[in-house]
């Protein structure tokens, strides 16, 4: 007779730790009449890392499954829209050099590869503007809804930036009032393990053992379970992205009724980047930069630079970052989640997608038992390192594509031993065809999709080769798509209201669900 | 503009306003918001849907007048209100203010010549304030209950978009948007126990008066073809 998996244990109370809890219970609910059960152990003295603070829209996805109303969720996390990032002095170092990267696809893209038509001729417009509305609806301050659209739907596709130091225990009091999630504070003590190496249960301070079936570890960087306990080596990824620091502070606005962007502002500096994000009652700034490039010293001033000099007694956070993932993601019965699987710095907001898409497939491939579960395992692992893979490459890209010389930083980056293969070959195949659809991004859930290819490649300049006669066909739909964009773009920009009247509108009003 | 002041049978004891229904004054409206407790004599003429007010986002109840802006088919000018008269158009210029009632000086409707008195010369409320003070006694608790039934069909899931698309005999079409109404699916599959708490507390009366307003759509096409058709002909025989 084979033990059904019953029992699902997680260990830490982070963002991770309780997205996945929120994400396992909400999928396998009607399942804990018959005695599933999820486990969150939490302990009562560790602190929240939170440096997610940038999303993808799939959060969206991610909390209507589970049962949250977003009118809620923007009430008691403070949260803000994002409609994507703008990515300043990235190319030349110019003060007034910048491009968007949207959440919005480019129009038609199903249909039609816009790349070409717009290489062929650009019309003075950036790629952006000349195939999405968002990079202006940005410009403007502009909220990607009205307080007429239901809950979750967009005008413009946005996903969120939000106070990841609110955001765990919202998902908390959710999960544990509305999904059946227990959770327990204590101090895990022991592992114990059976001979075969799976973990049998938890030896806690002050809870007594907590056995369970399979363990999911969100422990952060300690990597509790599977780094020290099933001694699970890390892949470091520092000779590929060299920022291993970051300086982060929380700034106030001016005035409570400050205008509030909604694009991750990314500005790059000598040796890194600075992160911008507003939300409702502060914006979160951070510098990311490489420690072997710049003293930490250097890193401060150019923060207090950036922010300006009203705002020079704030506390400075320093938060290390170790590029690189877990060599195995899911060994015996114990699958990692989170910084416990591996932690890139925050460039593309790549953290908390990645912990739903982990969390989704685990709950979606909720192996029946033991027997089963090294199948589910292996396939877990494998496309959890293409993911791991790809993200790198991606963030990679925006620093192949610098034409900055200014310091060894940039300069280094360009160097051919700090590219990964695949990404040479991209680089090399996309001087010929750029990036679309039946490429070879045709995973089901391609953490960035083509379209976040093109949006870099071209907002930095890159250019690919097009043939006198390659655009002639589809010219009448290319024609019409671009002007389709400039009438929406403009119609848009006449309806949605101010990103901060919006915020302000959702806490006073909220949005309906329908 | 408005100036919304406090009514005072002093300061006002001479104001004249115009009542009557009138597209000048404000009748012509397409869609005006209602309270339950008109829902069954608004159900002989109007569909009775609901909409999201444009600046919260908040559901309302409405009865639907007319296809275009500024268009009420019920109004026959010089010739009042056909049908029931909404409470929301009665009311106009008035207002509540707390317990008393607050008038709109800078509303058309005040100071018109063929206006009515409020007011006797010895300072009582005439027949027609008498009137507009019973109908603020539905609208108050009118708003508030109807606030309470949105948020019990929203509760149980029972409002859904509606699109509402009328074709009229000169060939053009016209859509409704941004228009909601009851989801019949949703409510056939209301447990026992949720369908008996609808109708103890009256609700289930209202959601089936406002399905059985949907009929009135038709009947509401068929005013603006007639009404077309003579637009027509009138012009044709001008042109004659």
């Amino acid at each position: 007779m084979v033990q059904p998996l019953q029992s699902v244990v997680i260990v830490g109370g982070g963002t991770a730790g309780w997205l996945t809890a929120g994400i396992i219970a909400a999928r396998h609910h009607s399942r804990m009449k018959a005695g599933f059960s999820v486990t969150l152990i939490e302990s009562p003295d560790i602190k929240i890392i939170g440096v997610g603070e940038g999303t993808w829209p799939t959060l969206r996805s991610s909390l209507e499954k589970m049962g949250i109303p977003e009118t809620q969720f923007f009430r008691e996390t403070d949260a803000a829209f994002k409609q994507g990032a703008r990515f300043a002095r990235w190319t030349t170092g110019a003060e007034d050099d910048a491009y968007y990267h949207p959440l919005m696809l480019p129009q038609g893209f199903t249909q039609i590869n816009l790349v070409p038509h717009w290489l062929q001729d650009e019309h003075g417009r950036s790629f952006c503007d000349s195939v999405c509305p968002q990079g202006r609806l940005c410009d403007d301050g502009l909220a990607p809804k009205t307080i007429t659209t239901p809950e979750y739907k967009a005008v413009a596709n946005y996903a969120y930036h939000l106070d990841a130091a609110k955001f765990a225990p919202f998902l908390q009091r959710h999960c544990t009032a509305k999904l059946g999630v227990r959770h327990v504070l204590a101090d895990v003590q022991t592992v114990n393990q059976h001979e075969s190496g799976d973990i049998r249960s938890l030896t806690t301070k002050q809870a007594g053992d907590i056995a369970g079936d399979l363990f999911i570890d969100c422990t952060g960087f300690a990597a509790l379970l599977l780094g020290k306990t099933l001694g699970v080596g890390f892949k470091d990824c520092s000779d590929i992205l060299f920022c291993d620091t970051a300086l982060a502070v929380q700034v106030p606005y001016e005035t409570p009724d400050a205008p509030m962007q909604s694009q991750t502002i990314s500005t790059a500096q000598s040796a890194g980047w600075i992160w911008d994000i507003g939300l409702p009652q502060r914006r979160g700034i951070g510098h990311v930069y490489s420690s072997r490039h710049m003293s930490e010293a250097q890193a401060h001033e150019s923060l207090m630079n950036y922010i300006g000099p009203t705002h020079q007694d704030l506390r400075v956070r320093k938060i290390p970052i170790r590029p690189g993932y877990r060599e195995t993601f899911w060994k015996n019965n114990c699958v990692a989640v989170g910084l416990a699987a591996g932690f890139l710095e925050p460039l593309e907001s790549s953290a908390i997608v990645l912990v739903e898409l982990s969390a989704k497939l685990i709950s979606e491939q909720m192996p029946a038992n033991r027997e089963v579960m090294d199948i589910v395992a292996a396939r877990f692992n494998e496309v959890t390192h293409y993911r791991w893979g790809r993200i790198i490459d991606f963030l990679k890209l925006h620093y192949v594509l610098t034409q900055r010389t200014d310091s060894a930083f940039w300069r280094e980056n360009l160097d051919p031993q700090s590219i990964p293969d695949r990404l040479k070959h991209l680089l090399h195949l996309w001087k010929y065809q750029s990036p679309w659809f039946f490429d070879e991004f045709d995973r089901l859930e391609e953490v960035f999709p083509a379209a976040s290819y093109q949006y870099v490649l071209y907002g930095m300049g890159f250019r690919t080769q097009v043939g006198p006669m390659d655009n002639v066909d589809s010219e009448p739909l290319a024609s019409r798509l671009m002007q389709e964009n400039i009438t929406m773009t403009r119609q848009m920009c006449v309806q949605l209201p101010k990103n901060r009247d919006l915020i302000r509108k959702i806490h006073e009003h909220g949005m309906q669900p329908i | 503009m408005t100036n919304i002041v406090p009514l005072n049978s002093l300061i006002h004891r001479s104001l004249r306003v115009y009542g009557a229904a009138s597209a000048r004054y404000g009748d012509n409206q397409r869609f005006v918001q209602v309270v339950v407790a008109e829902f069954p004599q608004l159900v002989l003429h109007y569909p009775i849907l609901l909409s999201k007010d444009a600046d919260t986002g908040v559901f309302f109840c409405g009865a639907v007048l007319g296809f275009e802006r500024d268009e009420n088919l019920f109004l026959k000018e010089g010739e009042g209100h056909e049908g029931y008269r909404p409470l929301d158009l009665q009311r106009m210029p008035f207002y509540s203010a707390g317990s008393d009632l607050a008038i709109d000086l800078d509303h058309p409707r005040v100071g018109a010549e063929s206006g009515q008195a409020l007011f006797t010369e010895s300072g009582q409320p005439t027949n027609y304030l008498a009137g507009i003070m019973h109908a603020f006694r539905d609208i108050k608790p009118g708003l508030e209950m109807t606030k309470v039934f949105i948020a019990t069909l929203l509760q149980h899931k029972l409002i859904e978009p509606v699109d509402i698309s009328v074709s009229f005999d000169d060939g053009s079409t016209h859509n409704l948007a941004d228009l909601y109404t009851i989801n019949q699916s949703v409510l056939r599959d209301l447990p026992d126990q949720t369908v008996l708490d609808l109708f103890r507390r009256g609700y289930l009366r209202l959601i089936y008066l406002m399905i059985a307003s949907l009929k009135q759509v038709q009947e509401l096409a068929k005013k603006k073809n007639a009404r077309m058709l003579r637009g027509s002909e009138s012009l044709s025989a001008r042109v004659g």
